[in-house]
């Protein structure tokens, strides 16, 4: 018992500054002591804030309150617990590894616009240029037509000039 | 202040008529009558009819 707690300590003790605060002050459930109840031994901080990591609405005012770590910081914390080897110690965020992975698998190295039921919007000659194409397709269509009525009409007389 | 006096000769766009927006502009006399004529177009690279276009405000 003495020999694995030493050992635990120890393995503390290699972690980033930064990560072990973390973990001092938002201890999950699973690294404490043998017997202590995790409803009732909350530190200070957990009493202020479940999740660190999201935004929290006040229970008195109501209003929401951003999330005492930003998401940058978030996910620096991930990281480093990542390359240590202790992400489950972390409450749930959304820059974990877990939801990063679903998000990657749900959206794909996705461009926008291109998803199911979007379209992409492009530059406005973009957008125009199947009516413009059809106008011009269609007074080509027009055009012997036209030449052959302006022939016969002759150009002293014409009277139809476009706008 | 006297109106300026118009000018002789104005300036006349020709528009083609296979709705490209390609004109060729000309000067003609402001009496003479309107110019229509067939010449290039170098958009859909094919010969069609030209028509002057409306003066505006005038």
């Amino acid at each position: 018992m003495a020999a694995a707690a030493t050992k635990n300590i120890q393995l503390a003790l290699a972690l980033p500054t930064r990560l072990r605060t973390f973990l001092a002050r938002y201890p999950p459930a699973s690294i404490l002591p043998a017997g202590a109840n995790a409803e009732t031994t909350k530190t200070a901080y957990q009493e202020e804030a479940p999740n660190p990591f999201m935004p929290m609405k006040h229970p008195v005012t109501g209003r929401w309150h951003d999330p005492k770590y930003s998401l940058r910081r978030q996910a620096e914390l991930v990281k480093m617990a990542r390359d240590h080897g202790v992400e489950e110690l972390l409450p749930f965020t959304n820059k974990g590894t877990e939801t990063r992975l679903r998000k990657r698998v749900e959206l794909g190295l996705r461009v926008k616009g291109t998803g199911v039921g979007q379209r992409v919007k492009g530059h406005k000659h973009e957008r125009q240029l199947a009516v413009k194409m059809d106008k011009r397709r269609n007074a080509m269509l027009e055009m012997p037509n036209l030449i052959r009525e302006w022939k016969k009409v002759g150009k002293r007389d014409w009277t139809k000039f476009p706008k | 202040m006297a109106k300026k006096a118009k000018s002789r000769i104005i300036n006349v766009r020709l528009l083609s008529m296979a709705m490209t927006g390609y004109f060729y502009t000309f000067t003609r006399a402001r009496t003479a009558l309107p110019m229509s004529m067939i010449k290039y177009d170098p958009i859909i690279r094919r010969r069609v009819l030209f028509l002057e276009q409306k003066r505006k405000g005038k």
